[in-house]
């Protein structure tokens, strides 16, 4: 069975000392399209869109990120779609945009753990390092288009399809397995690992939005787990 | 016998390894290849050559070796062939086996071809099996395949995994030779990742042969460990059994590394391979050189090796080649070969060096050891059968040969120089430059990042390559901006040293009758050359082409330069003006494991599952494959055929009802003021006085005027269309719609979403299909004035929320509920549950296609192909005739578009009720001379209980002026007439879509 809403009911899709993935709760998702004076938009919203391709900004539970020059994907509670909806239909005869609902489109899988960033390494020709903590991308892993969002050095969102969910799942399990019976030292990946951490540091501070982002502690809440 | 000598090497002594070469049990030590336990063992003889099946052992003793080539087993299905012996660590319980010989290794009945080696010269491919011309595929290719070749395929499914991975890092290093240790000691510092590769077991490179050696006062084997904990502690990641195999555009390169071959017990879940795909901002190339054999006759014999390697066994893994060897040369570094041999216990029956000089330190020393020196001295033969016993070497004065002497051996160790390694350099088109002196191509510039240093450049000794390493390092990290780790080297006991370059070696024998070997792997000897040369060869890729040269899977590693050096001087010009040829990757041979990667069995490719394929699953549907997706092609009951269940689905859909997952057709969301004209330019409908609450089926055509694809739109609102696109479609269609969007109306303001995934489709149809959904559905009364046919709106089903289309495919009175994607299986049920009332029929796509089929409904990509336009298809009514544009609107006016002959699709009906094939060819004239003139093809076929005879569409020449006339299929055992009717064939007056 593929469906993600039938994975049963653990979250946990596979889990090891290095890494674990796992399925986020569902939420409602909204392709936003618009171009022009952003304000209005925001202030209908009730958060300031990000302008730049991979800035995320945050108010509440409502969260955006730019995934283009005129594109943003938003997450919002689960069930609030409508609202949001009707919120920018106000705005909509003074500022046309697009708004439509995605939330049964695509899961998001929840990565963490110390090689979170490395299992994504087997699918994606993106350098995970690119991503800065508090930023996102549209990007491919197996040739599938995913929406990452990376919260922490260790914990990456991933939305993606339904229909191409398995298929990452069974990569993703597969490289959890293989990672956890790699030995990390011979591999020389502290280094790589600490690398990462001071560039990422680096960006939260550079990052006008670092201060509005949801901590990951919260959405890993909302996924109904807890890292140790 | 045991060749091993005691305290030598970096095999572990204490650690024996048992493993079996033909069956029978060889010791080794923890550290060996299968090479050099196998010589440890004596044992020279490793295999058979590709052409002549000549007895031929290793001749190098790394990834470059051509000949030692073996199959190796670890268990049921983990069998490679073609691995190289100087490779392939030993471990407790391998397998390992020779080749290309029946009945064995010692005794080959294939080394008959060695007798005849006039008919296999070079170009005999071309010349032997010329004629008879159908000689070739019964006679002439079976023969070749059956006598040639190396190992044999696996049979058996691979039981191994196969991982790849992205890396990403500011320097990466091919080569943990001195260079490449020292260009990372530079490059490591100030935050730069750096990855360091070898494809050898364990870092090192020449240091491992060269123990002799001080680095800064340390002995090299010290100094080595030392380097590597401090690379290790400056954070640089070494990966060793790594080989990197290709090196493509801006800085891609592809690295195999091999986590498992060396291993006894096989760690879980530990793939076998893993390809890496690296993308490095700058690249340092440390490859080092390869020596070159001396070509002469009997050069192949086992126990002819080069020096280098000979030294590589004796310092690295404590093997002694032989006890009596033989050195023959142009080049100094032999000399410390023999120098090594004899300080080991070896008697060193002489140095023959082809120089009339050498450098007095080197007479010293061979004096100091009571070695027998012959300068300006050739080869002219070698003997013995399975392994050399002797060498014939002949004075050379003014080019006059003297009397030829024999010299008794167990071992021939040859040098004709280096040759740098350039692949890499040469994967990123770099260009090349001859250089005179060394007798040997240069790297001279590259368009890719990336420098190249040490020995590969052609530099010569420990120190030399050190000092360029750690420039090179220090370069690349200063063009990262960043400040590298200044570092200078002392090596003492450095053997540095030139040489002379030779092409085949004089002799005095007959040159026609020499075996004097070029390339060992494809059996090509200098006279090959020369003969390809004769014959009209130019070009150097026409001469290796013509002699194979280069071609095996060593890609001339060793012969490339022999071979141009020799083309040359047939051709009478000089090298550069010959050319190399080109290499490619991969560097070394690679398996298709690693290559595939994770993408095998389950995980092969995507596939993609709609939120209703599981109940599908679960109730015995036969699946098909629709582009990435799989779709429930027909749901047999117990004992039920596919013809028998396709029939029952379509009759009880007539009947009464049917369900149908449609969810895979593609959906975009057209949201914005200019939604409407955006539709108006896209579509060929007019799209303007679509009223909300409305669907019209749309025709989209490329702007050549062809259809590319078409379905139902809905008209949300004045501002949202809910687009329908065919399931293959989706993508393309997006893309397109996008790509004029961006390109050529950024003036207008509209958004498209893919909205595929957010809803799971059921359509309903039959003729209780309102009857069904009415006592579902809240938010609209379903009936014909409340909810005419081609209506849509936002409502409730089930309590869902809903997108409900009334829209039918079928001719039946029919219904298209979309729920977001997380309810699908749930609508799916309940209308399962509620249905059963009207007996309902869940259907596949083979029955969706019969029924529309009886209705003439196309289906894009099977009823046209790309080059019928929508007045072909019957379809000219949904062109707007008053819009002023829209993609395909200028194409359609082409003039072999508006041709009157063009083919249209219409139907056919055969006059005996027989089912015609898809795709078969019709003709107007059956009794016309064979080949007939085909005027068109069956694009759909299919048994009709509705209509009470097979029908099917076509696509005929003239068919819509051909109505009732009757044209012929051919099929391999009759002719079928059949009649040209509408496509039309059920309710013409759709009289069933009323409620």
């Amino acid at each position: 069975m593929n469906a993600p809403t039938s994975f049963g009911t653990s979250t946990i899709i596979a889990e090891s000392p290095v890494v674990r993935i796992s399925r986020a709760a569902p939420c409602a998702r909204l392709s936003l399209r618009a171009r022009g004076d952003l304000a209005p938009l925001g202030s209908a919203l009730g958060l300031a869109l990000p302008t730049k391709v991979g800035q995320r900004a945050a108010v509440g539970d409502l969260e955006a990120c730019c995934l283009g020059p005129d594109e943003w994907m938003l997450h919002a509670p689960e069930g609030s779609a409508e609202e949001i909806r009707s919120a920018c239909a106000h705005v909509y005869e003074a500022h046309p945009h697009s708004l439509v609902d995605v939330s049964g489109r695509e899961v998001t899988l929840v990565i963490d753990g110390p090689r979170a960033a490395d299992l994504l390494t087997l699918g994606m020709a993106r350098d995970p390092d690119s991503i800065a903590v508090g930023e996102g991308r549209r990007t491919l892993v197996d040739g599938v288009t995913v929406i990452l969002w990376r919260d922490a050095v260790d914990l990456f969102y991933l939305d993606v399809w339904n229909s191409f969910a398995p298929h990452l799942m069974q990569l993703f399990e597969t490289g959890c397995r293989e990672l956890a019976a790699e030995t990390l030292e011979s591999k020389g990946h502290t280094r790589l690992d600490e690398d990462r951490q001071t560039v990422i540091s680096e960006a939260v501070i550079a990052s006008p939005h670092a201060e509005e982002l949801r901590g990951w502690k919260s959405r890993l809440a909302r996924a109904g787990i807890g890292w140790a | 016998m045991n060749y091993r000598v005691p305290g030598k090497g970096r095999v572990v002594a204490d650690a024996p390894v048992t493993f079996t070469f033909d069956g029978k049990i060889y010791r080794g030590l923890a550290g060996d290849t299968v090479a050099s336990a196998l010589l440890a063992n004596g044992v020279h003889l490793m295999g058979r050559s590709f052409k002549y099946h000549r007895p031929r052992g290793p001749v190098a003793a790394g990834s470059e070796e051509p000949n030692a080539l073996v199959g190796t087993r670890r268990d049921r299905g983990r069998f490679e062939p073609n691995t190289r012996a100087t490779v392939q660590e030993i471990w407790d319980g391998l397998e390992t086996t020779s080749q290309n010989n029946y009945p064995s290794l010692k005794w080959d009945i294939g080394a008959v071809n060695d007798a005849a080696y006039m008919l296999f010269s070079a170009g005999f491919y071309y010349k032997t099996f010329m004629w008879p011309r159908n000689f070739w595929h019964k006679v002439y290719e079976p023969f070749i395949r059956a006598a040639a070749g190396l190992g044999i395929s696996p049979t058996e499914e691979d039981p191994d995994s196969y991982a790849s991975r992205y890396l990403h890092c500011d320097v990466l290093i091919v080569g943990a030779g001195p260079a490449g240790l020292a260009a990372a000691r530079a490059a490591g510092a100030d935050g730069l990742r750096v990855v360091l590769l070898d494809e050898n077991a364990e870092a090192g490179g020449t240091l491992l042969s060269e123990p002799q050696a001080e680095i800064d006062g340390k002995p090299a084997w010290d100094w080595l460990a030392t380097e590597l904990s401090v690379l290790k502690a400056l954070g640089v990641r070494i990966m060793t059994r790594t080989t990197a195999i290709g090196y493509y555009h801006q800085n891609m390169i592809g690295m195999v590394e091999k986590l498992t071959d060396h291993l006894a017990e096989l760690p879980a879940d530990t793939p076998r391979e893993r390809m890496w795909r690296v993308r490095a901002k700058r690249v340092v190339l440390a490859q080092g050189a390869m020596e070159k054999p001396l070509v002469f006759h009997g050069n192949d014999r086992p126990g002819v090796m080069l020096a280098g390697a000979a030294q590589t066994f004796l310092n690295r893994y404590g093997v002694l080649v032989g006890r009596k060897p033989v050195v023959v040369t142009s080049h100094d570094s032999a000399w410390y070969a023999a120098f090594d041999m004899a300080d080991a216990g070896a008697r060193v029956q002489a140095i023959v060096d082809t120089r009339e000089t050498v450098r007095d330190d080197l007479m010293v020393e061979a004096k100091r050891r009571d070695i027998r020196v012959k300068l300006g001295h050739t080869v002219t033969a070698t003997k013995g059968r399975l392994r050399v016993t002797s060498l014939r070497v002949n004075p050379v004065r003014d080019g006059k040969l003297g009397f030829g002497a024999m010299i008794p051996c167990d071992a021939v160790l040859m040098s004709g120089g280096w040759t740098p390694s350039l692949h890499l350099f040469s994967h990123t088109k770099g260009s090349l430059a001859w250089d005179e002196d060394l007798t040997t191509f240069l790297p001279k510039t590259t368009p890719e990042d990336c420098v190249i240093a040490g020995a590969s450049r052609g530099l010569w000794g420990i120190e030399a390559a050190l000092a360029d390493g750690a420039e090179m390092g220090r370069a690349t990290a200063q063009a990262l901006g960043r400040k590298p780790n200044a570092q200078s080297y002392t090596v003492t006991a450095d053997r540095t040293g030139s040489g002379d370059s030779q092409r085949e070696l004089p002799t005095d024998l007959n040159p026609a009758a020499a075996k004097a070997f070029v390339d060992y792997q494809n059996d090509v000897t200098a006279k090959d050359l020369r003969l390809a040369v004769r014959e009209g060869m130019r070009s150097i890729e026409h001469v290796k082409r013509y002699t194979t040269n280069g071609m095996a899977t060593d890609q001339g590693k060793m012969s490339n330069i022999n071979g141009l050096n020799i083309a040359a001087d047939a051709l009478g010009k000089s090298q550069p003006d010959v050319g190399l040829t080109t290499f490619r990757p991969p560097y070394t041979p690679t398996s298709f494991g690693a290559f595939a990667g994770y993408h095998r069995g389950t995980h092969f490719e995507v596939t993609r599952k709609t939120q209703i394929d599981s109940w599908a699953e679960e109730n015995g549907a036969v699946f098909e494959p629709v582009g990435q997706w799989r779709r429930a092609w027909y749901f047999p009951q117990p004992g039920e055929s596919m013809d028998e269940a396709v029939r029952r689905e379509c009759v009880a859909t007539r009947a009464s009802l049917g369900i149908f997952d449609a969810s895979t057709l593609g959906k975009i969301e057209i949201v914005g003021p200019d939604a409407v004209e955006f539709m108006n330019r896209a579509y060929t409908n007019p799209w303007t006085k679509l009223a909300p609450g409305r669907c019209r089926y749309g025709l989209l055509l490329g702007d050549d005027g062809f259809i590319r694809d078409d379905g139902v739109i809905g008209r949300l609102s004045a501002d949202r269309f809910h687009v329908t696109t065919t399931t293959g479609g989706a993508a393309r269609v997006l893309n397109m719609m996008e790509d004029y969007l961006q390109t050529e109306w950024p003036d207008l303001n509209v958004w498209l979403t893919s909205t595929t995934e957010q809803w799971a489709t059921v359509a309903i149809n039959g003729p209780n299909a309102a009857k069904l959904l009415k006592p579902l559905v809240e938010g609209v009364e379903i009936g014909d004035d409340t909810f005419p046919h081609m209506s849509c709106t936002e409502c409730t089903v089930a309590g869902m929320q809903a997108r409900l289309f009334r829209v039918s495919f079928t001719g039946e009175i029919g219904f298209e509920v979309n729920v977001p994607a997380p309810m699908g299986r749930k609508l799916w049920e309940t209308l399962w549950e509620a249905g059963q009332q009207f007996d309902v029929c869940a259907y596949g796509t083979e029955t969706m296609h019969v029924l529309r089929a009886e209705k003439g409904y196309i289906i894009v990509g099977q009823d046209t192909d790309g080059t019928v336009t929508p007045k072909d298809a019957g379809l000219a009514w949904a062109i707007g005739k008053k819009k002023p544009d829209f993609i395909g609107k200028r194409g359609l006016e082409r003039p072999d578009l508006v041709a009157e002959r063009r083919r249209h699709l219409v139907g056919l009906l055969t006059d005996d009720g027989s089912k015609l094939e898809e795709g078969a060819q019709i003709v107007f004239d059956p009794a016309q001379e064979v080949p007939m003139k085909m005027v068109g093809h069956v694009t759909s076929s299919y048994h009709s209980d509705a209509v009470g005879q097979p029908i099917a569409l076509a696509l005929v020449e003239g068919g819509q002026q051909r109505m009732g006339e009757t044209v012929h299929i051919p099929t391999p055992d009759r002719t079928i007439a059949a009649k040209i009717t509408s496509t039309v064939f059920l309710d013409p007056e759709n009289s069933r879509l009323k409620i």
